[in-house]
C-alpha cells in the first residue's frame, strides 16, 4: 500500500508545515552557531565571528528560501507531471477515454436532473419562517382523507380557536380574466386571507404585502399582489410595477407589490399569478363561495400562539367541530372534524405525498443503478488499462518507480475522466430538465403540472447534488480502479516481463472485470424489465375504454357569472348557449357536465333508500355526484339504458329527478325496476331525487376501474353553477372549439372560457402517470442499456487486442474470418448469459414491487420478459461481435507481428 | 559572490558528494560541509543555500533519513543516515561519475 503512505506523508507535510518551517529553523541555527563557535576558535573576536560566519554562507533567510522551495515545489511539480503524463495517455486511447468519459456522464447527469427534480418537488424552498409553529389545515371525515375546508368553517374555527393560534391564513383558487390592453387572458390566481403573509413570514420582494386591512369588506378593496414568475413574464419585472393597475374581471386593481421568487402560494401543486385578498374572491368570479359550506376549496395554515402545543390546539379545534355537528350547519357532515398537520411534514399534499415519496424513491433507486453501471464501467475501463500496461509497468518498476507512484498515477487517471465526466455530465442534467420540463402536460389552466418546478431548468439544478453525484462516481469508480490497479502492480517484476502485454495469464483482474460486466447486464435487465412494465401498462390503459368520449369530441370549459341571477335567469341563459352550440355547423350532439369524468376533482353526494340498511357504521350510502343536461350522455356517446333522459320539463320548482349509472341501479334494484324510485339524501340543501333514467356505465375516477355508483343530477335544478364543461361531438373537434366560444359569446359577452380541449387530450391526462412511468423508465431503462453494451464492448475489445497474435497464428494456419469472430465474440456473449439469467431472477423481484404501480400486467410479465431480453441480447450481441468481427479481418501477418 | 563560487558545483555531483559524506557515519549538515571541505582540501565549500535544498531533495526521494540527535558537546542537531536506496543510488552514481571521469580524462589526455 505504498499509495497511501506516500499520501499519508504529503498529507502530513502539508499539515505539519510549521514543524517543517521549525525542523529548518533550527538546523541552520546550529549549523550558523557551529561556524561562529569555529571562528572564535580561529582567533576572531566574538563579533567579528558571528559577521564572518553570516558573509560565508550566505543570506539565512534566502538559503531557508530555497530549501522551503524544495519541499513545497516538490509536490505540486510531482502532481503537474503525472497530470501531464496522465492527459498524454488518456489521449493517446481516445476510445477508451471517450466511452468511460460517457458512461460517467449519463451516469452523473441522470443523477443529478432527478434529485434536483426530486428535491424541488419534495424540499422546495420556502420563504415560510418558524416552521415548527405551523400547521396545515384540512376537514377530515372519520379520519380518513385530508380535504380543503370551506371558507365558513374557516371562519367558524378562527372564531373558537383565538386562545391557540395567533391567527389562520386561507387560499383558495381564484381564476380571472386578465384585460391588458384588449387581450383577455385567463389566468391562475390565489385569493389569500389579508394578514397571511405576514402570519407566514413572507416579505414581500416590491411593495406591500397584503394586509388584514385589505381584506374586511366584500368587494371592497380591490389590491393585486404579483406572484414573481407573473412580474416577469408580464411585467418583464418592471421595477415600477407597484401603483399600477391591473384589469381584472371588469374592474382596476392596485398593484401593491411583488411577492418574492420562492414563494408559491399556499395552494397545492401551482403558482398562482397573482394573489388577491379573499373578500374580492367573489367579485372577481361573480359567484358566492365564502358563505358556503360545501365549497371545500380552501387551503389554510395556522400559527401556534407562543407556548401552544398542536395537542391544545386540535383540543380547541374538536370543540369548534362538535359545536358544527350540533348545530349541523348545511353542507357540515357528522363525523367531520378538523384535522392538522405539521406543515413541515406536508411535501405537496397530505394524500399525495405518499405516493410521491414512492414515485421518487423509485426514480432514485433507478438513478442510482444507472451510476451503478457508470461506475463499474469506469472501473472496468481503469482495469484494462492496467492489463494493457502490465509490461509498461514492468519496465517501469524495473527502473526504480515505486508502486505507490504507479497506483497514483492510475488515481489521478481516474480522477481526469471523473472531472470531463462530471463536466459532460453537467451538459447533459441541463439538457434533461429542459427535456423534463418542455413536455406539455394536458393539464387545465394552463397550469403546468409545477409541482413547485418554477419555469427555469437552472432553478432546479443543484449544486450541492451535482457535487454529491459526481464524488460519489468519482470516489466509487476510482476506489474500484484503485483495488484493480493494486492487484495489477502487484504482479511480480520477472513473470509480469515475459508474459509481456499478452496478459493471457492474469486471472486475478480479468474475473474481477468478467464480474462486473455480468453485474452491468443483469442490472441493466431488470431495468429493462420495470421499462417495459411500465409501456406494457400503458399500452393497456391506451385499449381500456372509459365508457364515454370514443367519438372525436371537443371540450370547451366556460364560465359564465351568475352571482346576480336568479335561479331561472341563470337556467335560461346556460339553455341558450347549449342550444346554439348545438346548432352550430359540424357539431353532431352538445351537452354540459360538471364535474368531467376522470377530472382530478370529483363530487360525491350521501344518500339513503327503503330497504336498503348502510353498512355499519355508516349513517348513507355514497355515490359520485355529476350535473350534466339531458343532452351530455348522447354528445358523450353514452346509452340510456331505460327510462329516459332529463328534459325541458326538469326545472326549477318541479320534483327534483335523477339518472343513476347501471351499476347502482344493479347493485339496489337488481331486478331492473330502479326507474321510478326515491333517492333519500339526508344533508341539508339536498333534495330527496327520483330516478328517471339509468344510463351506462363509465370510469368515473381511474381508467379501468370496476362500474361505480353514480348520481346524475340535472343542471336546470341545480342552476346556480358558474362553470361547466360544455361537450361537443364533432368530427374535427380541434378546429370547431374557437367557434364553440364565439358562439357562446354571441348568446352573452359575459361568458368567458378558460380551458378547451379535445376528449382525446382529456383522456389523455388520466394516463398521464403511467405514460411519465413508461417514457421515464425507459429513458433510463436505454440509458443503462447503452452503458452494459459500452461495458461489453470495451471488454470484447480488450480480449481481441490480447489475442491479436493468436488470432493471427489461427488465420495463418487457415481459420475463416468468420469463425474466428465467434471464437472472439463468444467471451462477451458468455457472460451476457450468466448476467441475463442473474438478471432475470433479479427482475422477478423487481417486478413484485413494481406490480402495485402498474395497470392491467401482473407481477409476471412474459411478453415483457423477452421483450426486454431480445434487446438486451443485440444490444450486447452487437457490442460483442462488431469488435470482434474487425479484428477477425485483420492482416494475419499484422497480427503476428503485434507486441 | 564568494558564496556563489562556493556553490559552483554541478547539480548531479552535488547530491554524490553529500551521500558520499555520509557514507562512513550519520552526520548534521554543519558536519557534512565541514567533512567535504576537508576532503576536497578546501576547495569545496558548501553554502547552507545549497546544502539544505540538497538535504531535503535526497530524504523527499528517500535516499537519506533524519533525527535529532545530541551531539559530542551537548547540543540538538538534525542527523542525516543513508537508507538502503541511497546507499545503492550512491554507488551507482560513483560509478557512472568514474566512467565518465575517466573518459573525459582520456579525451582531455589524449592531445598531449
Amino acid at each position: 500500500m505504498g499509495a497511501f503512505v506516500d499520501a499519508w506523508r504529503r498529507l502530513r507535510a502539508l499539515v505539519r508545515r510549521q514543524e517543517i518551517e521549525d525542523r529548518l529553523d533550527d538546523e541552520m541555527r546550529f549549523h550558523v552557531e557551529q561556524q561562529i563557535e569555529k571562528n572564535s576558535r580561529a582567533g576572531m573576536a566574538p563579533d567579528e565571528a558571528r559577521r564572518q560566519a553570516l558573509i560565508r554562507f550566505g543570506g539565512v533567510e534566502q538559503a531557508r528560501e530555497r530549501t522551503r522551495d524544495e519541499f513545497r515545489a516538490a509536490r505540486l511539480e510531482t502532481l503537474a507531471r503525472d497530470v501531464r503524463y496522465g492527459l498524454r495517455s488518456l489521449r493517446r486511447h481516445p476510445a477508451f477515454s471517450a466511452m468511460a468519459v460517457l458512461s460517467l456522464a449519463i451516469g452523473i447527469g441522470a443523477n443529478a436532473a432527478i434529485f434536483g427534480v426530486v428535491r424541488a418537488v419534495l424540499f422546495p424552498d420556502s420563504p415560510l419562517t418558524q416552521l415548527e409553529t405551523l400547521v396545515n389545515v384540512y376537514e377530515t371525515e372519520g379520519g380518513r382523507g385530508f380535504n380543503p375546508v370551506s371558507h365558513a368553517n374557516i371562519e367558524d374555527l378562527r372564531k373558537g380557536t383565538t386562545d391557540v393560534f395567533s391567527g389562520i391564513a386561507a387560499s383558495t383558487f381564484a381564476p380571472a380574466p386578465i384585460d391588458r390592453g384588449g387581450e383577455v387572458a385567463y389566468v391562475m390566481g390565489e385569493a389569500v386571507t389579508g394578514g397571511a403573509f405576514a402570519l407566514l413570514g413572507v416579505e414581500p420582494l416590491l411593495g406591500r404585502a397584503i394586509q388584514r386591512e385589505d381584506d374586511i369588506a366584500r368587494g371592497g378593496h380591490p389590491v393585486v399582489m404579483l406572484s414573481h414568475g407573473y412580474w416577469q413574464r408580464a411585467f418583464g419585472a418592471d421595477p415600477h410595477v407597484v401603483g399600477r393597475t391591473l384589469r381584472m374581471g371588469g374592474r382596476n386593481y392596485t398593484i401593491i407589490g411583488v411577492a418574492p421568487p420562492n414563494y408559491r402560494g399556499g395552494i397545492p401543486a401551482l403558482t398562482p399569478a397573482f394573489f388577491v385578498p379573499i373578500a374580492m374572491v367573489e367579485e372577481l368570479m361573480g359567484v358566492e363561495l365564502l358563505d358556503r359550506r360545501d365549497y371545500h376549496s380552501f387551503f389554510a395554515r395556522a400559527r401556534l400562539a407562543p407556548g401552544v402545543t398542536r395537542a391544545q390546539a386540535e383540543h380547541a379545534a374538536s370543540v369548534v367541530a362538535a359545536s358544527l355537528t350540533t348545530a349541523r350547519p348545511e353542507g357540515w357532515v357528522p363525523g367531520e372534524r378538523f384535522a392538522f398537520v405539521p406543515t413541515s411534514d406536508v411535501h405537496v399534499y397530505p394524500a399525495l405525498d405518499p405516493l410521491l415519496r414512492a414515485a421518487a424513491l423509485l426514480l432514485m433507486g433507478v438513478v442510482g443503478l444507472v451510476l451503478l453501471l457508470a461506475c463499474t464501467n469506469l472501473a472496468s475501463f481503469l482495469l484494462a488499462r492496467v492489463l494493457d500496461r502490465r509490461k509498461e509497468v514492468a519496465v517501469r518498476r524495473a527502473l526504480g518507480a515505486t508502486r505507490g507512484a504507479l497506483v497514483r498515477q492510475s488515481l489521478i487517471e481516474s480522477a481526469l475522466l471523473g472531472l470531463a465526466g462530471t463536466a459532460a455530465g453537467l451538459v447533459l442534467a441541463l439538457g434533461l430538465l429542459r427535456l423534463l420540463l418542455s413536455i406539455d402536460l394536458p393539464l387545465p389552466f394552463g397550469m403546468k403540472l409545477d409541482l413547485h418546478f418554477g419555469v427555469d431548468a437552472k432553478a432546479l439544478f443543484d449544486w450541492r447534488v451535482l457535487t454529491l453525484t459526481a464524488a460519489t462516481g468519482v470516489v466509487a469508480g476510482g476506489l474500484l480502479g484503485l483495488v484493480s490497479a493494486v492487484q495489477g502492480t502487484r504482479a511480480d517484476l520477472g513473470s509480469a516481463l515475459q508474459v509481456g502485454s499478452r496478459g493471457s495469464d492474469a486471472p486475478g483482474p480479468l474475473r474481477w472485470r468478467n464480474a462486473l460486466v455480468i453485474v452491468q447486464i443483469a442490472m441493466s435487465l431488470v431495468l429493462l424489465v420495470g421499462a417495459g412494465m411500465f409501456l406494457r401498462s400503458w399500452q393497456q390503459m391506451l385499449a381500456v375504454d372509459p365508457g364515454f368520449g370514443r367519438a372525436p369530441t371537443s371540450i370547451v370549459s366556460l364560465w359564465t357569472p351568475v352571482a346576480r341571477l336568479t335561479p331561472e335567469e341563470a337556467m335560461q341563459r346556460t339553455r341558450r348557449i347549449l342550444a346554439r352550440l348545438r346548432a352550430q355547423p359540424g357539431v353532431e350532439a352538445a351537452g354540459l357536465a360538471w364535474p368531467l369524468p376522470l377530472e382530478f376533482s370529483s363530487s360525491g353526494t350521501d344518500f339513503t333508500l327503503e330497504g336498503h340498511v348502510p353498512p355499519s357504521g355508516r349513517e348513507a350510502f355514497h355515490a359520485e355526484r355529476m350535473i350534466v343536461d339531458g343532452g351530455f350522455f348522447d354528445a358523450a356517446g353514452m346509452t340510456i339504458v331505460s327510462g329516459r333522459t332529463f328534459n325541458e320539463a326538469d326545472r326549477p320548482g318541479t320534483r327534483p329527478v335523477a339518472v343513476i349509472s347501471q351499476a347502482m341501479a344493479r347493485r339496489y334494484w337488481p331486478d331492473g325496476d330502479a326507474v321510478g324510485r326515491v333517492i333519500h339524501r339526508p344533508d341539508l340543501g339536498e333534495d330527496d331525487l327520483v330516478v328517471v333514467g339509468v344510463a351506462s356505465d363509465i370510469n368515473v375516477r381511474s381508467l379501468g376501474e370496476p362500474p361505480r355508483d353514480v348520481v346524475y343530477e340535472t343542471y336546470s335544478q341545480r342552476p346556480r353553477l358558474p362553470m361547466f364543461h360544455f361537450v361537443a361531438r364533432a368530427s374535427d373537434p380541434e378546429r370547431i372549439s374557437l367557434a364553440l366560444i364565439t358562439a357562446a359569446r354571441e348568446v352573452d359577452s359575459s361568458v368567458q372560457a378558460f380551458q378547451s380541449m379535445t376528449m382525446a387530450q382529456h383522456l389523455a391526462m388520466s394516463r398521464l402517470p403511467s405514460q411519465m412511468g413508461a417514457f421515464m423508465l425507459s429513458a433510463f431503462g436505454a440509458m443503462a442499456m447503452a452503458l452494459a453494451a459500452i461495458g461489453v464492448y470495451g471488454l470484447v475489445r480488450y480480449t481481441v487486442a490480447m489475442r491479436t497474435r493468436e488470432v493471427g497464428i489461427r488465420m495463418a494456419l487457415g481459420a475463416n474470418a468468420a469463425g474466428i469472430a465467434r471464437l472472439l465474440a463468444t467471451s462477451g456473449l458468455r457472460l451476457v448469459l450468466v448476467g441475463g439469467a442473474i438478471g432475470v431472477a433479479a427482475s422477478l423481484l423487481a417486478a413484485r414491487f413494481l406490480a402495485t404501480l402498474l395497470f392491467g400486467i401482473g407481477a409476471f410479465d412474459p411478453v415483457t420478459l423477452t421483450g426486454a431480453l431480445l434487446v438486451l441480447g443485440v444490444a450486447t450481441w452487437l457490442a460483442a461481435y462488431l469488435p470482434a468481427r474487425r479484428a477477425s479481418r485483420a492482416d494475419p501477418l499484422t497480427a503476428l507481428r503485434t507486441e | 559572490m564568494a558564496a556563489k563560487d562556493r556553490s559552483d558545483v554541478l547539480q548531479g555531483t552535488l547530491d554524490m558528494l553529500v551521500l558520499r559524506a555520509l557514507q562512513l557515519e550519520p552526520m548534521h549538515g554543519w558536519g557534512i560541509t565541514e567533512r567535504i571541505e576537508q576532503w576536497s582540501e578546501h576547495v569545496l565549500q558548501l553554502g547552507q543555500g545549497t546544502l539544505y535544498p540538497a538535504l531535503y531533495r535526497l530524504e523527499r526521494q528517500d535516499f537519506i533519513r533524519s533525527e535529532w540527535r545530541v551531539t559530542d558537546n551537548n547540543r540538538r542537531a538534525r542527523y542525516y543516515s543513508l537508507t538502503a536506496r541511497g546507499r545503492k543510488y550512491l554507488n551507482e552514481s560513483l560509478e557512472k561519475w568514474r566512467r565518465m571521469s575517466r573518459a573525459i580524462n582520456l579525451v582531455l589526455d589524449a592531445v598531449n
